[in-house]
């Protein structure tokens, strides 16, 4: 299943700056997977090894995945991914 | 009663939200509020492009006195009292304690996870408002969150993080996120409460405003029921690190 995922602008450095990509997967931790195979590196910027980093958010549509079955949540045809980082700058 | 808003920062983001705030104030379309501006820097002229209530005039002097000044030309009567610092761990709680609602237009990860935690534990709103390259950030908490900011982002990153030194910024779409922190402060001093609860993204190359619900995270560390250690005082080691570096 293709899902079409935001990039946002600080981890474009990883994409050649393509601000939504498509990967593959029938999870978010799957559509994680195909897109590191793509993009070296991004899912250390995503993730540890416990999970989603506490500073990154990642949604399915307009819910939050740590509200549903986090890195499990299965997708479905259709479904968008938007990744929010935390940012600081002003 | 005049309402006192903090606003924490007078650059990129502070800059546009003040001059909202001024032209809400000049126009009466809000309830009477005072400003409290926090801030240590000076005027520089690589920043007027984002600094938009700055001119070439103000190059070189306190960011502050030319905030007053840019107010003052805007919104005679809105009284501005300037505070030549920052948010600090030491001073945070008193600074906070005494406004009605924070607007946190600051430039680090430190000062920003400062400004929710002393914000919450006195009990009031605060509106995050931050920008890097094409993208901004911006969400309001109501006093004592449910959800607030770590509600969405539990702690500060590991490592160095890209800030406006680093990464760069937009101009315009810091534009976009103090105008839009501006309208939901206004929107707590009016007694609105339709802005708490979303977080709302702009991607500047797409333009592209985005608004999402913000849920509340029981395990939150600063406002969750279920937290196992809840953040009851502001120590200063919990706001270091290289994400921290300005």
């Amino acid at each position: 299943m293709e899902t079409i995922v935001r990039i946002p602008t600080p981890l474009r450095t990883l994409t050649q700056g393509a601000d939504e990509v498509a990967a593959v997967g029938a999870t978010v931790a799957d559509v994680i997977a195909d897109l590191e195979s793509k993009y070296p590196g991004i899912k250390d910027r995503l993730c540890d090894e416990k999970g989603v980093r506490k500073f990154i958010n990642i949604f399915v549509g307009d819910e939050d995945i740590r509200f549903l079955e986090g890195l499990k949540t299965e997708l479905k045809n259709g479904d968008r991914i938007s990744i929010v980082p935390a940012i600081a700058g002003g | 009663m005049t309402k006192r808003v903090l606003l924490v920062g007078a650059g990129g983001i502070g800059s546009p939200a003040a001059l909202v705030l001024a032209q809400a104030y000049a126009t009466g379309t809000c309830p009477p509020f005072e400003i409290v501006a926090a801030d240590d820097d000076v005027v520089e002229r690589s920043n007027l492009h984002r600094q938009i209530l700055f001119s070439d005039r103000d190059v070189g002097t306190d960011k502050l006195d030319a905030l007053v000044r840019a107010v003052a030309d805007r919104a005679p009567g809105l009284r501005v009292v300037p505070y030549r610092g920052r948010l600090l761990p030491d001073t945070a709680i008193d600074l906070v304690r005494d406004v009605d609602v924070v607007l946190d237009a600051t430039d680090n990860f430190a000062s920003r996870f400062l400004g929710a935690d002393a914000a919450n534990i006195v009990g009031r709103p605060i509106v995050h408002s931050a920008s890097v390259r094409w993208h901004a950030t911006v969400l309001a908490s109501a006093a004592g969150g449910r959800p607030c900011y770590r509600c969405l982002f539990e702690d500060l990153p590991e490592g160095p993080a890209p800030d406006c030194a680093t990464a760069g910024v937009v101009g315009p779409v810091c534009g976009v996120a103090g105008a839009l922190a501006a309208e939901l402060t206004l929107r707590i001093l009016r007694g609105d409460e339709s802005g708490f609860g979303w977080v709302y993204t702009y991607d500047g190359r797409r333009d592209s405003l985005r608004r999402v619900p913000l849920r509340a995270r029981a395990t939150c560390e600063l406002c969750g029921a279920l937290a196992s250690d809840r953040i009851v005082r502001l120590e200063a080691g919990r706001y270091a690190g290289d994400a921290c570096q300005d």
